[in-house]
């Protein structure tokens, strides 16, 4: 499998109708993905599980995630509140909303039906 | 919703910018420490942990500046840090500020201040329903009573209760069609048992109300059945004179007022905001029926006369009428209706009626009289303050200009640091735009105590005027609108040329300049102010210059040390026959002020604005035919008249106390009279009489006098004779003539003139007059200089208004004039100091640098000149005896430009000759 760089908002733009929106949605559904089985989860831990489980196929500044966390929050998809690490540190833990619950489903839906077109146009021609 | 949410999560973030700031940073700071914390659990070194955690984090500033875009809304936040960065740049140089902001000021709020003015007389619509389609047939303003042809042209606009009528049977085009006076009365009212007070009073027809569709607020407006002969008789009161003199008692509506002592009905009070069908500075504070006139006018009644015209006709038109055919109709309706009446066929004028026509009119905006007074002048105060408008531009961009260049070294370093230029631009566009609507919000203020103040100075004597000096949201908007659009068009420029500042040249010093070729704009500004100004300049000169001749016209008689007043005595409920003892007894008493030294009676005062006139036949005459004039202006007196103004009898005699009801009927004419009607003459012993050839012989000439302006103070003068108090013509058989004649006995105006002055001459008099009748109304107790003032006090208006724009463009022209030159000096600094270094004169330096300035100064003044001419051939309606070209104005214009630029230009050139040599090199 290729590995693809996550290249989200590389130049410092607001957030725009261009191709990277389709980054965007995939790194969205990671995120609630990884919320919905790990439950609460501070942002460094959210990077960490989505390297884990890309088995490090994907090149993410883990930064990124930062911005795309605050989007949720503000679609109300998850919430945040301070807590302490494992470490007894001091972060800020996010866990997935009622309305984000409902929405994991439909973004699947979304994200499938994108895969099987693209899988479409890369079969080989009958 | 999502997208809902999302915006007001942004617009809190706006709010709490610099908390969620931290907690980004906490945040971040964790991450990588938990990052680091696992990296030395995996065995890396201190110094590796670090430098890998940062790695797989990516650019930490990017992120934090991604994030921050993602939280708010960046436009918003970038335009708080700009509009924070001007206004700390604009309180740096508070000088600059401060006049910039005060000729925004004055230019947007004069303008405002007008505007306002013009949107609340000229364009407005009476608040009634559908105005749009209210027509008045007519459509010019003559006033008040009128009997036989209306004008030259033909036009009529004023009309009798009679050919009202007829216009209604013979025109269903009108839903309706109401008749309102022309001229509006004043009447004495009395509530219960107070002392009778002055109203203002309209007669209008029944369907009054139900033409403009307005309603009662309380009680009921009245309706064709109160406007019949016979019916009880009652008023409908305005909402203002119900708050003002009526306390909003709401016990008044059916209650019982006393008008000229007849008793009437208040049947309701109209809605808050309807002041009748024209914007005048006192409205009406009652209407009445047009059947209730004849109760108060009694025989003398003009409802009843077929040939009096003292009636406008407004009407509401039907949809889909055709405007030209319906006037077309009213005209034939008129011409017809004239050839039943004597008074248009009579003496051969039945070939006139022809021409007679009328012409339909626009009436939403009501009655449009004060708008053709104010008309002119208002649209001339609107090119002033435009121009104004344009000075104070220039100014602006003048020092917008210059503030921009001085900027180019910290923009240049700025660019150099990595600014964007379009972010520069936005800055500089942002502060510029701030500036403006500070302007705006000041100019504002001036605009609201600007029409204020001419409000209360064109109408001092208005009451409940429908005018206030509020702006409306439109005239607001205007107003801010002009001041972004200032400061965005003069912003531009100078952020542009800023923005294109190589950096190079900031960082090598570009203080260096020799000449003036950079500020070639800025002269062209200069030169533009200058020539405006001068416009102005001469345009104060004319007016100022028109108002002192009117004011110091030889009016024939004179004013000083008199008061006036008057009082009301058929309001007042007095009869004919108590006449002569009331008048002989006031006489006494007034008499016994000390230092008086005339007093007089008068049905008019000269200048006082009302007049009467008639048409004169001479005795053994026929009537005038129909081209000739036999107008005369004529006014009774007592005795003393001629004494108490100071004119002088020229020929015969004036009136004695031996001119009695018994003796033979005697007048007195002025020269101008003698002239027009008895050429090569003698005058004196002649007899004519007035209106038809069987009374010419009514009125013996006894003495001339002479001439001095009766009605206009600015027309030629005018034919005028003089009747006595005591002596009443019984000869006249129509019972409206004799009615009439009745009604001219009643001498209510008083002048009282003191040999020298008297401190309380006011209470004095109100105190012998309550001596004599406690109730009688005293108003208008008022110096006669006052009165006559009154006659010019739109044209004082205009001319101080005229005036402080003059001012305010020379002062903007002379600080606009002084700021170019002072900086150029300041950026000439080094070159002068070479100069001097090298040897030139102080002298040198200033003629040097004062070349620049005349030739700005004359060029201006090239364009000024012509301007100037133009703008007074304009102005020629508005001034009195002074012509349009008037080359000494023009002089006084340029000289005092002249001075003023050349002192702003001087202070500068001095200081750049007192540069130190040594300074100046050094400086950079």
């Amino acid at each position: 499998m290729a590995a693809y760089m996550l290249n989200v908002n590389r130049k410092a733009k607001p957030v725009t109708n261009d191709k990277s929106d389709v980054l965007q949605g995939t790194l969205d559904l990671m995120i609630l993905k990884t919320l919905e089985s790990m439950g609460s989860l501070h942002g460094y831990g959210v990077a960490r599980r989505i390297e884990q489980v890309s088995s490090d196929s994907l090149s993410l500044n883990q930064g990124t995630i930062y911005p795309a966390l605050l989007r949720l929050e503000q679609r109300g998809w998850i919430k945040s509140e301070w807590g302490l690490s494992e470490t007894n540190r001091r972060a800020k833990f996010y866990k997935l909303t009622a309305v984000g619950r409902r929405r994991i489903a439909q973004e699947e839906e979304n994200w499938s039906r994108i895969v099987n077109t693209m899988a479409r146009f890369l079969a080989p021609s009958s | 919703m999502d997208w809902l949410r999302e915006i007001l999560s942004r617009c809190g973030a706006l709010l709490e910018r610099k908390q969620l700031d931290h907690d980004l940073d906490d945040e971040l700071r964790a991450h990588l420490e938990l990052a680091i914390e696992e990296n030395l659990r995996r065995g890396m070194t201190e110094t590796d942990a670090r430098t890998s955690a940062l790695r797989a984090f990516g650019g930490l500033t990017q992120i934090k500046e991604t994030y921050r875009q993602q939280r708010a809304i960046p436009f918003l936040e970038v335009l708080a840090q700009d509009v924070r960065y001007g206004w700390r740049r604009l309180r740096m140089s508070p000088g600059f500020t401060l006049i910039a902001v005060l000729t925004l000021a004055i230019g947007i709020g004069a303008n405002t201040a007008i505007f306002t003015l013009v949107q609340k007389i000229l364009l407005r619509s009476l608040p009634v329903a559908d105005p749009s389609r209210l027509y008045r047939i007519g459509d010019r303003t003559t006033c008040c009573y009128y009997d036989g042809f209306e004008s030259d042209t033909g036009d009529f606009d004023l009309f009798s209760y009679d050919l009202y009528r007829n216009f209604r049977q013979s025109a269903p085009e009108f839903e309706q069609l109401t008749a309102v006076q022309a001229g509006g009365s004043g009447y004495s009212v009395r509530v219960g048992n107070e002392r009778p007070r002055p109203l203002r009073t309209e007669f209008v027809s029944g369907n009054y109300f139900a033409t403009l569709g307005i309603g009662a607020y309380a009680g009921r407006v009245f309706s064709e059945r109160d406007d019949q002969a016979g019916a009880a008789p009652v008023v409908v009161i305005s909402y203002r004179a119900w708050e003002t003199d009526f306390a909003r008692d709401p016990s008044i509506v059916g209650a019982t007022i006393y008008v000229q002592t007849h008793p009437f009905t208040i049947a309701g009070v109209t809605p808050p905001g309807f002041f009748g069908d024209r914007i005048v500075a006192i409205p009406p504070d009652f209407w009445m029926p047009l059947q209730t006139e004849p109760l108060i006018e009694g025989e003398n009644s003009a409802v009843k006369q077929s040939n009096s015209a003292w009636l406008y006709a407004v009407g509401r038109l039907r949809p889909g009428v055709n405007l030209q055919s319906l006037q077309a109709k009213l005209s034939s309706v008129l011409r017809q209706w004239m050839h039943t009446q004597p008074g248009f066929t009579k003496n051969g004028k039945t070939p006139l009626i022809d021409r007679q026509h009328v012409a339909l009119s626009r009436a939403g905006g009501g009655i449009q009289m004060l708008q053709h007074q104010t008309g002119a002048s208002l649209r001339m105060l609107m090119i002033l303050s435009s121009v104004v408008l344009l000075i104070a531009c220039a100014n602006i961009a003048n020092l917008l200009l210059a503030r921009g260049t001085a900027r180019s070294a910290e923009v240049a370093v700025r660019m150099a640091l990595g600014a964007g230029r379009k972010r520069v631009i936005r800055q500089i566009l942002t502060e510029s735009l701030l500036l403006s609507l500070m302007g705006g919000a000041a100019g504002i203020a001036v605009a609201y105590l600007g029409s204020r103040m001419i409000l209360a100075l064109a109408f001092p004597w208005a009451r409940n005027m429908p005018v206030d000096a509020t702006p409306s949201l439109q005239v607001l908007g205007f107003a801010l609108l002009i001041s972004a659009i200032t400061g965005v068009v003069f912003g531009v420029g100078p952020a542009w040329t800023s923005s294109h500042a190589q950096p190079v040249e900031a960082i090598r010093g570009a203080a260096r300049f020799t000449g003036e070729r950079a500020s070639l704009p800025q002269r062209m500004l200069v030169v533009f102010q200058i020539a405006l100004s001068i416009v102005l300049l001469a345009g104060t000169f004319l007016m100022t210059k028109s108002l002192s001749n009117l004011e110091h016209q030889n009016l024939g008689f004179t004013t000083a040390h008199r008061y006036t007043l008057q009082i009301d005595l058929q309001g007042s409920g007095y009869k004919f026959d108590q006449l002569a003892p009331l008048h002989k007894q006031l006489q006494d008493n007034l008499s016994s002020i000390p230092g008086l030294a005339h007093m007089s009676f008068s049905r008019y005062l000269p200048l006082g604005g009302n007049q009467w006139g008639d048409c004169i036949i001479r005795q053994g005459h026929p009537a005038a035919g129909p081209n000739e004039n036999c107008f005369s202006d004529w006014d009774r007196v007592s005795a003393g008249f001629l004494d108490s103004i100071g004119v002088p009898v020229v020929r015969g005699r004036g009136f004695t106390a031996q001119d009695t009801t018994g003796s033979e009927q005697v007048v007195i004419v002025n020269e101008k009279f003698a002239k027009t009607f008895f050429p090569g003459e003698d005058p004196i012993g002649q007899h004519f009489g007035s209106d038809s050839p069987q009374y010419s012989g009514a009125f013996k000439i006894v003495g001339v006098f002479s001439d001095f302006q009766m009605v206009d103070a600015r027309g030629e003068m005018r034919p005028l004779f003089l009747r006595p108090m005591t002596q009443r013509f019984m000869g006249y058989k129509d019972p409206a003539q004799d009615a009439a004649e009745e009604s001219s006995m009643f001498l209510n105006s008083l002048i009282l003139e003191f040999a020298t002055p008297q401190q309380d001459a006011e209470s004095m008099i109100r105190k012998k007059i309550a001596e004599v009748d406690p109730k009688l109304p005293v108003f208008r107790m008022l110096p006669y200089d006052a009165i006559v003032a009154e006659n010019f006090n739109q044209d004082r208006l205009i001319t101080r208004l005229t005036s402080a724009f003059g001012f305010v463009a020379l002062l903007l022209a002379s600080v606009g004039l002084y700021g170019v030159m002072s900086y150029s000096v300041a950026r000439r600094t080094s070159e002068i100091g070479i100069r001097m270094a090298i040897g030139a004169s102080r002298t040198a330096i200033i003629r040097m640098v004062l070349r620049g300035a005349v030739w700005q100064i004359l060029v201006g003044l090239a364009f000024g000149i012509p301007a100037s001419f133009y703008v007074g051939h304009l102005m020629k309606s508005l001034l009195y005896h002074v012509n349009g070209f008037d080359p000494l104005a023009l002089a006084g214009a340029a000289a005092v430009l002249g001075v003023c630029a050349g002192v702003a230009a001087f202070v500068p050139a001095r200081r750049a000759a007192s540069i130190d040599p040594m300074l100046a090199l050094r400086t950079e």
